[in-house]
């Protein structure tokens, strides 16, 4: 056993006597967290470590990890919820540019360790000398890196597919930032149930379709947006959005041609991706300016809505998304 | 011109159609064009009466399906239409130049240019719209097509079969690079990955009007060289002989191929199969007389493209396949039928 294990066991056995002690000494006070938590310590090495679930099977982690790194899609949720990670991959520069500025400090402090999930630097990695690694990647790159990464320190993988609630709360309870989590998802709560009950008559019986493009987006084409911040105003909201059937691929995975365009005139209300300043986005322009979107009844009756949403994957960018849609269904009584 | 009035495919003698059966035989081809031309912007991803569409050629009527067709199947006809021209017309060049049946202009390395451009442009420039990059598509073309040229010239001069392995290995050179950056560059992959299909779709008029006038000149270059091309068929000594100018007629061929091939690659990507398999068919058509294999390819290339196009459009509704795709799927089973119908033909 390494130095430092020893020096972390003797660190956590101390904890653990104090801890006792406190609730010893406390007996009759309401309790703290921490207090609630010694007091569900039943031994030292649980105060060490917890168990995880995961892609990758149970996984040990530490009860409080101090250095972790995060790879592929784990970077920006853990931030989200106030983690500081020591290493992270790269992201897009569209992620980034939409980051709030102490989260951005946050990315920018740490460690870049690779430029995407499979491409890592493992060598840098272990230089870090995470206690922690949180991963989302395809399953190839991790069938590539996993078992290294597991062999440099406790390592928690998620596959693509996990629901985005589901992939917050696990971050949140293997990065022990579940305080943040508590408090995104109430105010998440409430923000769904101010829309639902501000415009709760307004999305009764209203029709809504989420057009978007995007980088990676053929010339020509444009997609109807059933994934991601639409599926959580369809899903959450409540707001009448298309929806691929069964067992069917989602309805963004199929690019459509400018032409059909025209056939978004069945809907009552179209949203569309703005930036934060509420501007279309850059992939998105090609469409806004044609003749045939501008002859639409919902754009050339204002009841085109342009909504912000930074990203789908953790409560902040999806609370911000919310603000934007609250803002912009603010505008259709009056135009309806 | 009894030596053109009698053409030889391979082991067997065939007698070629006179002057009037070719004039015919334009005219049915021209009529064919025109009908794909009327069928492109009737056809397509949504049904749109007949009635509506002409409305909107021929009213200023402002409904949304008028717009339409107005904002994306008229331009993308006729970004068809001079593509199909500039591809068949390069093809036959470069057929006729090299003397090699098998030749498009790809091997002189337009497309590698264009293509290696057109991954710089995106993935270290940041550049994203058609327009953007359809300059570096044409630079890169003309650029290589110099390099090409330029290695592959010896003080003896300039012999096809040196050039055309010249430009079989700048282009591989190239493709590795372009691969190389695309590799690191997530951006340049996914733009490149649509662009290298070979498409019409989503390039505004905005995109050709530049690349007329090139063509205009690259088409008069072309049948100013068309009767000189006729003799170097015969051989360089042959053509000498009658009085060609063995450097003249290349370089101009060069430059109107170029210019042809460069700017169609740059407007709609590398579509391949158009410019190798129409003057084919021409050839087998008219015989070996480059001025009607020239006005025989200016017809059915686009002919080929405008099919495969609305192909594109209607096997996979409300999604299409872009047309470079259909042209090789429409393409290649008409080249194969007519090699073993007439067996491969000479130049």
């Amino acid at each position: 056993m390494s130095n430092t294990s020893l020096m972390r066991r003797g660190a956590a056995l101390a904890a653990a006597l104090m801890s006792a002690s406190l609730v010893l000494t406390a007996c009759g006070s309401d309790g703290g967290d921490t207090g609630d938590k010694a007091v569900e310590t039943p031994s030292v090495e649980a105060a060490e470590t917890r168990s995880v679930k995961a892609e990758n099977g149970t996984i040990e982690v530490p009860f409080a990890p101090q250095r972790i790194v995060t790879i592929g899609n784990t970077n920006l949720p853990f931030i989200d919820l106030g983690g500081k990670p020591v290493g992270v991959t790269e992201v897009s520069d569209s992620d980034l540019d939409v980051l709030p500025k102490e989260q951005r400090t946050v990315y920018e402090a740490a460690e870049i360790v690779g430029s995407s999930g499979g491409e890592v630097d493992l060598e840098k990695l272990a230089s870090l000398k995470p206690d922690l690694i949180l991963v989302q990647f395809h399953s190839n790159d991790w069938d590539k890196i996993g078992k290294r990464l597991e062999a440099i320190a406790p390592t928690v993988l998620w596959g693509l597919d996990t629901e985005w609630k589901a992939f917050a709360d696990a971050i949140a309870e293997a990065g022990n930032v579940a305080d943040a989590l508590s408090r995104q998802k109430a105010e998440f709560k409430e923000k769904v149930a101010k829309i639902q009950e501000t415009y709760g008559k307004v999305i009764d019986g209203t029709s809504f379709v989420d057009v978007s493009r995007g980088d990676w987006s053929d010339p020509g084409t444009f997609y109807i947006a059933d994934i991601g911040c639409s599926e959580i105003a369809r899903d959450d909201v409540g707001l009448d959005l298309p929806e691929a059937a069964e067992g069917k691929d989602p309805l963004a995975y199929e690019s459509l041609p400018f032409e059909q365009i025209g056939e978004l005139s069945k809907y009552d209300v179209i949203t569309y991706p703005v930036d934060a300043a509420g501007q279309p986005t850059e992939p998105f322009v090609p469409v806004v300016e044609t003749n045939t979107w501008k002859a639409l009844p919902a754009v050339s009756s204002g009841r085109a809505l342009g909504v912000f949403c930074p990203s789908n994957n953790s409560y902040g960018p999806v609370i911000r998304y919310l603000d934007s849609l609250d803002s912009a269904l603010a505008t259709l009584p009056a135009k309806k | 011109m009894t030596a053109l009035a009698l053409r030889q495919d391979g082991p067997g003698t065939e007698t070629v159609p006179g002057p009037r059966r070719r004039l015919l035989g334009l005219v049915v081809a021209l009529v064919v064009l025109v009908v794909l031309l009327v069928l492109s912007v009737m056809i397509g991803s949504t049904a749109i009466a007949p009635s509506v569409v002409w409305d909107a050629l021929f009213r200023s009527s402002a409904g949304i399906d008028q717009f339409a067709i107005r904002d994306f199947r008229l331009p993308r006809t006729i970004v068809g239409l001079v593509v199909g021209v500039a591809l068949g017309l390069s093809g036959a060049l470069i057929q006729a130049l090299t003397r090699n049946p098998l030749a498009d202009p790809g091997i002189l390395g337009v497309n590698a240019g264009a293509s290696f451009a057109v991954t710089v442009a995106v993935g270290l420039l940041g550049v994203r719209d058609a327009q953007g990059y359809m300059w570096f598509a044409f630079a890169g073309a003309l650029i290589v097509t110099l390099l090409v040229l330029a290695l592959g010239s010896t003080r003896q001069g300039s012999s096809p079969v040196v050039i055309v392995l010249t430009g079989v290995c700048v282009g591989a050179v190239l493709g590795g690079a372009r691969e190389a950056l695309q590799l690191t560059n997530p951006d340049a992959f996914d733009a490149m990955r649509y662009w290298n299909a070979g498409s019409i779709v989503g390039r505004p008029l905005e995109v050709v009007w530049p690349i007329l006038p090139f063509f205009a000149v690259a088409l008069i270059l072309a049948f100013a060289v068309s009767g000189p091309l006729n003799a170097l068929a015969l051989g360089d000594e042959l053509a000498v002989a009658q009085g060609v100018r063995l450097v003249r007629t290349r370089v101009l061929a060069v430059i109107a191929l170029t210019l042809l091939a460069g700017g169609a690659t740059a407007i709609a990507g590398p579509i391949a199969f158009v410019g190798l398999m129409v003057p084919h068919v021409a050839r087998w058509i008219v015989g070996p007389h480059q001025r009607w294999i020239f006005a025989y390819s200016i017809l059915l290339a686009p002919s080929l493209l405008l099919v495969s196009d609305i192909l594109g459009r209607i096997v996979m509704r409300p999604s299409e396949i872009p047309v470079g795709i259909v042209t090789a799927f429409v393409g290649a089973p008409v080249l194969v039928a007519l090699v073993r119908r007439k067996k491969a033909s000479g130049l």
